[in-house]
């Protein structure tokens, strides 16, 4: 978790210039918006049932200990073990006594923004157990040494001909051209993989308190390779994805895949009850590792609480006209997009990732697209408001504030200064706006836009003049 | 290291969630009034309905649906289908109604070498699927909404029979085809999540494998079969 070393603008202006970036971030982003309306259209009433998941992960959110409490129960009850993680190293340690302790050489894994989060591959690699990703795009990205740029499509930034290259590059098996090609070629490399692996480590999509079952959505089957084919399976799951019942899963299932992929359902949806053979002496084993880093301290404070409700579905992303341009990698970290924005300066800290609230037009159409309807901009506004207050501003923008601050409280030198102003702006205008201002934070503002020219009299000289006209 | 992990009190994220939420640590809360149940209204009941939109919903995913009257159709569907890739075994997971079609001795007759798992060790039983061309399992039930089909692990070996080989047969009772996906999880929940002894694994599967992670470009088949065929067979009203 280093603070990524171009900050936010530079980032975003990197991304701006790469035209090939631009390109698969428009494609993208467009398709899964008219996929995604199209999917929603097959539910007789998508609204009542967005608003019936907000209500089940509020009630779940706000007696999450409780919940917690049966989920642990039900997997103990199945022949599961359970442990708890303060924090990613705790996870990444657990994983790695429990390899050591049955000597697994190499792990499989499948897409899971838990185990991202904690940079679980890179622990893993230090005490020499083989991570492989086997989502088609984490297999890219890991191959590519890179992060991912998309929760759904991690690789979506990398065009064909890029990814030719680099299995060309890392594989040494040849060139593979079509899509179909680089598909077959990952799925004979990563079939080796699943059948030699002594451990599958996967997330979840839910985890069903009531009955203990663990729920993993995908599309590639990789997920089911790395459940059933390893002896050893470890879910590495944040406390937040626990829900009451497991016929809560009708309105989950109906809204998870039309969000993310606007597919009405997933090629599989797996349902798993602890170890795949009860018995002990079968050898197979179920791990639940229950992580918290960070997420109590979100469950602490109840206006920001409701950032727990995210499905990581991705929708939040597409239509964000943030998003579309700078692309995931631009966030920083492995969560971009404005739920990024939001869960990324809780989960790390204000200092290193407060400045991506700020990163939002605040339109709403985040929150529009959100199956949980999560307030996305009321959530990006409080942390700005918590930015701000911690002292991470530029320091002529709170300069600049004290003197507002100081002017206002003083009518007789507000309006002194709004003179002034007036002048000022006079002689920075043309063609009815300023296009530069000389110093910050006001260049900061005319780096990119126009500010339109102020009129010649204040609101207080009209309001006294014309209000009896 | 396994220190710290010693030193680290089982139940302390527990104890901070119930800070969090601004309850004492260590205390039992009561439980929560649960949410009323939230179900669709169920649409259809009309079988031939219900089956034409699952075969519609099942082939817009690419799977491949089969409509057989009788039992001696189902087998022969089943030959013509592992006859386009001979050179392989057709591994058979332990469903009852394949001992009712005497499925084995009618692939075997044809030249087929057919494996079905019995009590065999783990890691053969993977190594020896994962080399065979088809497999053939029995479905458990279907969903008309989304072209879906349920198989769980209470039929032997039948989640990895549909996993490992690169083709997937399933055969599925006409009066399996249910209207959604609410019909379908209520079912489950009643009949084998929340049960004493639960399923240890169930799976839905809508259409083969598929990835668009390219250039988000539809590529079939990446990890999980290529091809899914589904073979609906008519007047059976139990569960095969």
């Amino acid at each position: 978790m280093s603070l990524p070393d171009p900050d936010l603008t530079q980032r975003s202006h990197a991304a701006l210039e790469n035209r090939v970036l631009q390109g698969a971030l428009k494609a993208a982003t467009a398709t899964f918006i008219e996929r995604r309306r199209e999917a929603i259209t097959s539910v007789s009433d998508w609204e009542a049932l967005r608003q019936r998941a907000r209500q089940v992960k509020e009630h779940t959110i706000n007696n999450l200990d409780y919940y917690l409490e049966r989920l642990v129960e039900k997997v103990q009850a199945h022949g599961g073990t359970v442990h708890w993680a303060r924090t990613g190293d705790d996870v990444s340690r657990y994983i790695i006594e429990l390899a050591r302790a049955r000597g697994v050489k190499s792990v499989v894994k499948s897409k899971s923004m838990a185990t991202e989060e904690i940079e679980l591959n890179h622990a893993l690699e230090a005490a020499d157990v083989r991570p492989v990703e086997t989502d088609l795009g984490e297999y890219i990205i890991q191959l590519a040494q890179e992060k991912p740029s998309h929760i759904i499509v991690p690789a979506i930034h990398k065009t064909r001909a890029q990814i030719s290259d680099l299995f060309e590059e890392k594989l040494r098996e040849g060139r593979p051209n079509e899509v179909a090609e680089i598909t077959a070629m990952a799925r004979k490399r990563l079939r080796n993989e699943f059948l030699s692996a002594g451990m599958g480590i996967t997330g979840a999509n839910f985890a069903i308190a009531e009955s203990g079952t663990i729920v993993l959505v995908e599309n590639e089957g990789n997920i089911r390779l790395s459940t059933q084919v390893p002896k050893i399976q470890v879910a590495v799951v944040g406390i937040e994805k626990v829900i009451p019942r497991f016929e809560d899963l009708s309105v989950f299932l109906r809204l998870l895949p039309r969000s993310g992929t606007g597919q009405k359902q997933t090629a599989y949806v797996s349902f798993l009850n602890g170890p795949r053979q009860a018995a002990p002496e079968s050898g197979f084993e179920f791990h639940l590792v229950l992580m918290d880093n960070g997420r109590t301290r979100i469950l602490a404070d109840e206006q920001l609480r409701e950032s727990l409700y995210c499905i990581r579905c991705g929708a939040c992303l597409n239509v964000c006209p943030v998003y579309q341009k700078i692309g995931g990698q631009a966030y920083g970290w492995i969560y971009p997009g404005p739920i990024g924005a939001v869960i990324s300066p809780q989960l790390q800290s204000l200092k290193q990732s407060g400045d991506l609230p700020f990163a939002s037009s605040l339109c709403g159409a985040c929150r529009t697209a959100c199956p949980v309807d999560i307030n996305l901009p009321d959530l990006l506004l409080a942390l700005r408001a918590k930015s701000k207050e911690s002292g991470s501003g530029k320091l002529s923008e709170r300069a600049a504030m004290r003197t507002f601050a100081f002017t206002a409280r003083r009518p007789w030198l507000f309006t002194l200064a709004g003179r002034m102003m007036r002048v000022f702006a006079r002689l920075l205008t043309r063609e009815g706006k300023i296009k530069s201002a000389p110093m910050a934070p006001l260049s900061d503002w005319t780096q990119y836009r126009d500010l339109p020219a102020p009129t010649g009299r204040s609101f207080r000289e009209r309001w006294k003049k014309d209000r009896h006209e | 290291m396994s220190e710290a992990l010693r030193n680290l009190d089982q139940n302390s994220v527990l104890d901070d969630v119930r800070r969090a939420l601004g309850r004492s640590a260590g205390v039992t809360p009561v439980p929560p009034s649960p949410l009323e149940p939230f179900i669709e209204p169920t649409g259809q009941t009309d079988l031939a309905e219900l089956n034409a939109r699952f075969t519609k919903e099942a082939t817009t995913v690419r799977a491949k649906v089969h409509r057989v009257s009788d039992k001696l159709q189902c087998v022969d569907k089943i030959v013509e289908i592992c006859s386009e890739d001979k050179g392989h075994e057709i591994a058979l997971s332990e469903a009852e109604i394949f001992a009712e079609l005497g499925l084995a001795s009618a692939l075997a007759a044809q030249g087929f070498s057919t494996f079905a798992p019995g009590e065999i060790d783990h890691g053969t039983l993977v190594a020896r699927l994962a080399n065979c061309g088809v497999g053939v399992t029995a479905a458990d039930y279907a969903i008309a909404e989304t072209g879906t089909i349920v198989l769980n692990s209470d039929e032997p070996n039948a989640l990895l029979v549909s996993l490992l080989p690169p083709v997937h047969i399933a055969v599925l009772g006409a009066a399996q085809i249910m209207d959604s996906l609410d019909g379908v999880i209520g079912k489950l929940s009643r009949e084998r999540i929340n049960r004493a002894n639960a399923t240890r694994s169930v799976t839905l599967i809508t259409g083969p494998s598929r990835t668009s992670d390219v250039e988000l470009v539809l590529s079939i088949g990446v990890h999980g079969p290529k091809a899914l065929h589904v073979i609906i067979l008519d007047g059976r009203s139990d569960k095969l």
